[in-house]
């Protein structure tokens, strides 16, 4: 260990910076200067609500008005349904009734078959919707964009105990919470990891109840969409500070920016689609099969009544839904699909929306957290019930200090 | 020199108007009384997302048009000012999706399934709405932009 | 409360006994000049588990974290900056007296891009020190901006410690410096005289994370 003299240190320093100091060559480009304007908050913020504008705008765009309104629907109405109800025999029978629905419905919602609603929700509503979302969300990606926008995110999600990278599981939960779950895996600590993925199975909407909510209540889909993510604030805010345990920061990997090949995104866009295909279609049948059966046997009734006088008074909503409920085990889409065709005011319907999206993760998403450890499981369940019934009360009063409940 | 000029003075003028326009959207939204149209140019501030969300977004856009202008020649303020036409392409740019999407299905009345080609082109007649009004400024702006960065 | 820390133990909060596949791996101290961007580094690399205190008998503050990545656990101190180790003020006095408390830590030093030899002369005294010693050198999106190039490469070569360049603002690098940690390294100083004077053959490995002192042979 040598000791040197200031002198010497200083000519040391300055023989050292000359070999490794070079000005003037590195000369700044214009991409150079726009890829610093999208991450400095001043500049970057702008960038990222654009960003995030664009991805809703397509999405409700292709989804809503191409795919669904424009042809899923006049195919399944129009063609599909008249003519399965033509060619199944015996309309009377409990097979039509399961299978194909009410025999005097016009369109597939309505009718609630297995082979009419259940293939119009996946096919017609979801895979359009699931299809748009993860391409967009691919080419966000692989532009290199996410971790800027996590970076930008991370002091607002500081706030509420989170990292700025956790918005990367959020965004993924909005196309199915069932990959969002894994990907809270990149995250440090049990704490966090349980809370990211609480907070997603329970405020985050996936790409097929938003696909339905388009068709269903595109009024008010901004306001739920709204209310779903206050809660996840403000949720998050109490988990983090009573739940024991560290949350250490995130280190995020920000690559330069680059140019999203179409072998690869088409690649992880086949992949994901056709996964989420052989997932939901099977659980949608299968959904409407068993609510159908629950209805035939009059355990939905039974419920309703029994549960009714919570459902009136605490949540503000009527006894009916406790089908749609029932439903929303399976599948969430199912379930608002189901709800709009309850006659019900347009508060109830929005407080509806809520409870079916925060009360129960789907079967899907249950197998997963299950999967992550039965302890999360459990926690997740108790967090569950707790914010299904402080928030559902909350917005039940704010509903009634507004005169619309 | 001067072609600079012209085209930084072009970038402070059309940031204007993205600006005001981009207020205009969200106050047609905040006001709730129906479309509001001027000639060509149609705001109908009915929906949250479009209106407030993507207003604001317009209405950045022009600002950054204006300080890329004001901030002279060099590199920071060519950055910016590309930067707030591309904002403002972006939203113009969703709103001709939108106008496609909507104009390539036949409609409910009808039976087929397919629009025809008149009806397809019928879909883009105007009124527009103020960030597709705005588009070829920004195209041009941004293009004359990167030309100068390629000299 | 007891209820709930059984059901959530966290493996890696710093005090509780280490589980398995959890490790309590050191000390990292950050050293540098004043107005470095040390305080953004640290901030990328504890989040928001800081606690600030007084070094005792002091009024400059001393903020503590801690960092985890990959399951492994590093207590992190900002130090107060400093230019030299040699203390002409309070900050600088307590700097070099958590330096002399922690010979074993690893010394992350931070220098700015576009100001390097004054944190040169720091990061000098730090590797006289003995101190196990790898290199950030940060604010590389101004220096960029200015048109400076520092290459690390040849620093480290010249060195024989890792260096990794970093934007604590952007987030650029914090990986990369974080992968490093394991690789500090001792420097000699008088080899790296040598180095300078071209006498000692350099390394060729370029690989980030590579100290290029030999010794991986």
């Amino acid at each position: 260990m040598t000791s040197l003299s200031m002198d010497e240190r200083w000519s040391l320093a300055d023989a050292i910076a000359g070999r490794a100091v070079r000005t003037g060559v590195y000369t700044r480009s214009l991409a150079d200067a726009l890829g610093d304007l999208t991450i400095s908050p001043l500049t970057g913020i702008p960038v990222a609500f654009a960003v995030l504008y664009a991805f809703w705008s397509i999405f409700s765009s292709f989804a809503g008005d191409l795919a669904t309104d424009g042809f899923m629907v006049k195919l399944f109405d129009a063609h599909w349904l008249p003519w399965l109800q033509s060619v199944w025999p015996d309309p009377q029978s409990i097979l039509y009734f399961l299978f194909v629905g009410d025999p005097a419905a016009d369109n597939c919602f309505e009718a609630f078959g297995v082979l009419t609603s259940g293939l119009f929700v996946s096919i017609g509503v979801v895979l359009p919707a699931v299809f748009i979302f993860y391409l967009t969300m691919t080419v966000l990606e692989d532009s290199g964009y996410l971790p800027r926008l996590a970076v930008l995110a991370d002091t607002l999600l500081h706030r509420i105990g989170l990292h700025g990278y956790a918005v990367v599981p959020m965004i993924l939960g909005l196309g199915c919470n069932v990959p969002a779950i894994t990907a809270t895996r990149i995250l440090e600590t049990d704490k966090q990891r349980f809370m990211m993925m609480t907070l997603i199975a329970i405020f985050i909407p996936c790409g097929a109840q938003l696909g339905i909510m388009l068709a269903v209540i595109p009024e008010s889909v901004g306001l739920v969409i709204f209310t779903l993510l206050f809660g996840f604030a403000l949720f998050g805010f109490f988990f983090s500070r009573l739940l024991p345990g560290e949350n250490p920061e995130i280190l995020i990997d920000v690559p330069p920016y680059r140019r999203p090949t179409i072998e690869n995104v088409s690649r992880k866009l086949r992949i994901r689609t056709m996964g989420f295909l052989r997932e939901a279609v099977p659980f949608v049948l299968l959904g409407v099969l068993l609510v159908n059966i629950l209805y035939l046997t009059g355990t939905i009734d039974r419920l309703s009544s029994a549960l009714a006088p919570i459902f009136v008074v605490w949540f503000g909503v009527p006894p009916e839904t406790v089908g749609p409920l029932v439903a929303a085990f399976l599948r969430k889409d199912l379930a608002v699909a189901q709800l709009s065709t309850i006659p019900m005011t347009a508060y109830q319907m929005f407080a509806s929306v809520i409870l079916v999206s925060i009360y129960f993760p789907c079967v899907a998403t249950f197998v997963m957290l299950l999967q992550e450890g039965w302890k999360f499981l459990g926690g997740a369940i108790l967090a569950l019930m707790t914010v299904v019934f402080l928030y559902g009360g909350l917005i039940h009063l704010a509903g009634m200090l507004l005169g619309v409940a | 020199m001067n072609g600079k000029i012209a085209l930084r003075t072009l970038s402070v003028v059309a940031g204007t108007a993205a600006l005001l326009l981009g207020l205009a959207d969200i106050l047609v939204w905040i006001g709730g009384s129906g479309p509001f149209e001027i000639g060509f140019m149609q705001i109908a501030g009915d929906d949250f997302f479009r209106w407030a969300w993507g207003g604001a977004v317009v209405a950045c856009g022009g600002l950054l048009l204006i300080a890329g202008g004001l901030r002279g020649a060099g590199l920071e303020g060519r950055a910016r000012a590309l930067l707030g036409a591309v904002l403002v392409s972006l939203i113009a740019g969703c709103d001709i999706f939108g106008m496609i999407c909507t104009s390539i299905p036949a409609g409910e009345e009808s039976e087929a399934f397919f629009n025809s080609v008149a009806g397809f082109i019928g879909g883009f007649a105007p009124p527009y709405t103020p960030a597709v009004l705005l588009l070829p400024f920004m195209l041009a702006i941004a293009f004359f932009l990167l030309r100068e960065e390629a000299t | 409360m007891r209820l709930l820390d059984r059901f959530f133990s966290c493996h890696c909060s710093g005090g509780t006994a280490p589980d398995a596949g959890c490790d309590h791996e050191g000390t990292l101290l950050l050293i540098g000049n004043p107005n470095v961007g040390k305080s953004a580094l640290f901030n990328r690399l504890t989040g928001g588990s800081a606690t600030v205190s007084n070094y005792p008998g002091t009024t400059v503050d001393v903020t503590r974290g801690s960092l985890i990545a990959d399951h492994q656990v590093w207590e992190v101190i900002d130090v107060p900056g400093a230019y030299s180790l040699e203390p002409r003020d309070a900050a600088e006095e307590v700097a070099t007296r958590i330096v002399a408390e922690h010979p074993d830590a690893v010394a992350v030093a931070v220098l700015d891009a576009t100001r390097i030899e004054r944190g040169l002369y720091l990061l000098l005294q730090v590797l006289e020190g003995g101190m196990r010693t790898v290199v950030a050198v940060n604010m590389i999106d101004a220096a960029r901006a200015k048109g400076v190039l520092v290459d690390t490469a040849a620093l480290q070569q010249l060195l024989g410690v890792p260096v990794v360049s970093t934007a604590a603002t952007t987030g650029e690098g914090i990986r990369d410096l974080v992968g490093i940690l394991h690789k500090a390294q001792v420097a000699n100083l008088a080899t790296v005289r040598d180095r300078l004077a071209g006498k000692t053959p350099q390394t060729r490995v370029n690989l980030p994370g590579c100290a290029g002192c030999g010794r991986c042979g």
